[in-house]
């Protein structure tokens, strides 16, 4: 569903990424550990073709997101670190302007059970997202997400900053989400989340993908050292 | 696209709905535009009226002169006034500056006079609000409120990449905020002229031919302008990292073409192009009366020549036997070589004046608002050639004026003393009464070939800002 075939974003001198080959199936919950810099956020806006690759491909859905980035936002849904929606408008708008960009036509029952479904609570659906905690617009990206139907999902960071409740309730809905098929890339600093929730692992380091492993087969101490290691090396 | 654009507009102006500082400006703008298109039509009503009253009491005055000579009548001379016109309540243009009568009299070019300027308080020498200024000043000022932050705002929240991840190019989303913005041009603009051309329906559209053609102008070249306003501003918003630095940029935009540049345009036009002043300018035209223009030309001369092309079209060989009143002929022969001087004098005046417009009409490729500001008094008539073309039909009313009474002299005053021949009013009736129809626009526009050529480059540059935004900066 994902898949980055020797991909690298340079800057000059500086390389931002260097030749990531990842392959994220459906349902698969990838999440990108690394310090800051690592070349988590490159990765997700090399998927979103907000820059351009150096070289190597990155492919969504079978297509290639720089030769066909319009074809390629159909299938995926993103949501950054601290989703920002038009805060004069009220979570239902953002969700109804944001679907019909997509042309997806959702009445508007659709779209509040989506949203109430997503997490938001029912009051808050006709307020101005002004009055929004960064909770409650992460659920308006969920809600987003499912609204298109999207197959893959890219997250930079969403967690951070969320209280542990809304954390969980977050991890929750990507699991839902999982469960129908969605595939996840997710860059994060939270090695439990990434434990709890994902299904695959990556540690990155300087732009490389230096480790992964299953979550499955890996203890949250032993995660949590060789990723100490890798960031010490 | 299409789809897109129109669904992206229609959040703009749902958000602009519900930012009440914009709201409360616009409401500001309207009402301004609403009460400076009021006072206008009152000023306009006001002055109408005294100059229909003035015009038909100098009328009778002329008419009930009494009995007298013919060229005591040519001295008493009368007056015309300048009417208004139906569009002047939105642009007064020159109208303030140029004088609203002239007195006729024979031999003498008086000038024109009761510039209502000269009538106002020092305040508003500085600058009459007319609802033209109103949207040629104030309403980009608002726009610009408006727009400067459309891109910056959502680059530093980060909604900019939300819409460009959900695959919309950075093209659609411009097009869709200048066409929200644009319909709030139309909003203020459709409803505004519309308004003008029905108030000026109401008034006397008599003496301005193509009321409806220059009322559609005014509409279009208004319109035009905002939208170049909306155009660069959006752009300069779209190119901008910070929204300060993109309200800075338009803000000196404004400021240099709004205020800086149309001021400096009439200082540049006057040093380059120098104007005499008014009494040398008399001055010259009183010499070259009284001793020629050339050494052929001196009185003497003329009246030789004059009385030789007399005896030989009357094939005699004395003035005595003309069976005409030479003297007459004389004065008419002045009369004909004081308009010619001043005719040479003014035409030398008018080419000056012409080139200082010129170099208002070149820095309107820079400042779209001097080449908006010269076009609108152009389609109200309110603009110098119309003035001028005023000032000449005038000076023709004058001549013929001048001529008949000249001629019934020539007729009539063979062999009889001066306080003898006494006509009265069916002579004055001759005289037809002054009437007045400011020129045509296709004639008025020729002498905008300038302004039309920098709004047409402002035009490509506004179609090249639509199709430009594709590649971008998201953060």
């Amino acid at each position: 569903m994902i898949k980055a075939i020797n991909l690298s974003k340079k800057y000059g001198d500086f390389t931002a990424l260097d030749k990531l080959t990842l392959n994220i199936g459906a349902g698969d919950i990838f999440c990108l550990l690394g310090a800051n810099g690592a070349g988590k956020s490159t990765t997700i806006n090399l998927f979103l073709s907000f820059i351009e690759a150096s070289s190597g491909q990155a492919i969504v859905n079978g297509t290639d997101v720089h030769k066909n980035p319009r074809e390629s936002k159909k299938w995926i849904s993103y949501i950054p670190e601290n989703l920002q929606l038009y805060t004069d408008m009220s979570g239902l708008e953002n969700l109804g302007f944001f679907c019909g960009l997509q042309g997806v036509n959702q009445n508007k029952e659709q779209l509040e059970q989506l949203l109430e479904q997503s997490g938001l609570q029912k009051d808050f659906i006709k307020k101005r997202v002004s009055k929004y905690s960064k909770g409650m617009r992460q659920k308006v990206g969920i809600a987003l997400a499912r609204a298109k139907g999207a197959k893959v999902l890219l997250l930079d960071e969403p967690t951070s900053g969320l209280d542990p409740k809304a954390s969980n309730e977050f991890s929750e809905l990507l699991l839902e989400m999982r469960e129908q098929g969605v595939a996840t890339l997710m860059a994060t600093h939270d090695l439990f989340r990434a434990k709890h929730t994902g299904t695959h692992i990556g540690i990155m380091r300087h732009g490389a993908l230096v480790d992964s492993m299953e979550t499955g087969q890996i203890s949250f101490n032993d995660l949590e050292e060789k990723y100490l290691t890798h960031m010490h090396a | 696209m299409k789809h897109l654009i129109l669904f992206i507009a229609r959040k703009e102006l749902k958000i602009l709905h519900r930012q009440k500082s914009f709201g409360i400006l616009l409401a500001i703008i309207i009402l301004l535009l609403g009460f400076s298109l009021y006072a206008g039509q009152v000023a306009y009503k006001q002055k109408q009226a005294m100059v229909s009253k003035a015009q038909k009491e100098r009328r009778a005055e002329w008419l009930n002169q009494g009995n007298k000579h013919p060229h005591i009548a040519s001295h008493y001379g009368t007056y015309v006034f300048k009417q208004k016109t139906a569009l002047s309540f939105f642009d007064s243009g020159l109208d303030n500056f140029t004088g609203t009568a002239a007195y006729l009299e024979s031999l003498y070019p008086h000038e024109f006079m009761f510039r209502p300027v000269l009538e106002y308080g020092n305040m508003i020498r500085f600058g009459e609000l007319s609802a033209a200024l109103v949207l040629r000043l104030l309403l980009p000022l608002l726009l610009i409120f408006a727009i400067f932050s459309t891109f910056t705002k959502e680059r530093e929240t980060g909604t900019l990449k939300l819409l460009v991840g959900q695959g919309v190019d950075m093209r659609t989303i411009y097009l869709g905020k200048v066409t929200a913005f644009s319909f709030i041009v139309l909003l203020v603009t459709v409803p505004f002229f519309t308004l003008l051309y029905f108030l000026g329906l109401s008034e006397n559209t008599a003496t301005l031919p193509d009321f409806g053609l220059r009322s559609l102008s005014l509409f279009f070249l208004y319109t035009f302008y905002l939208l170049i306003i909306v155009q660069l501003s959006a752009w300069v918003s779209l190119r901008s990292s910070h929204a300060r630095n993109s309200l800075l940029g338009l803000l000196i935009f404004w400021i240099l073409s709004g205020i800086i540049l149309p001021k400096m345009a009439a200082n540049l036009g006057e040093s380059l192009y120098p104007l005499p002043s008014m009494i040398a300018h008399k001055e010259a035209i009183k010499k070259d009366i009284a001793n020629g223009m050339t050494p052929e030309e001196t009185r003497t001369k003329r009246m030789e020549k004059l009385k030789q092309r007399y005896l030989k079209k009357y094939g005699v060989d004395s003035l005595k036997h003309l069976p005409i009143s030479f003297s007459a002929v004389m004065q008419q022969g002045d009369e004909d070589y004081a308009g010619k001087v001043a005719d040479i004098h003014t035409a030398r005046l008018n080419g000056q004046m012409a080139r200082q417009n010129g170099v208002g009409g070149l820095l309107g490729f820079v400042a779209p608002y001097i080449a908006v500001r010269n076009l609108s008094m152009a389609f109200t008539a309110t603009d110098w050639y119309s003035t001028n073309d005023f000032e000449e039909k005038t000076e023709t009313y004058k001549r013929d004026l001048v001529r008949a009474m000249h001629k019934d002299m020539e007729l009539n005053t063979k062999g009889i003393g001066f306080y003898d021949y006494k006509p009265g009013r069916e002579l004055w009736e001759t005289v037809p009464e002054f009437t007045y129809q400011w020129p045509r626009l296709v004639q008025t526009i020729q002498h905008f070939k300038m302004e039309f050529l920098s709004l047409s480059l402002w035009l490509l540059l506004i179609v090249f800002l639509s199709v430009s935004p594709k590649k971008f900066c998201l953060s």
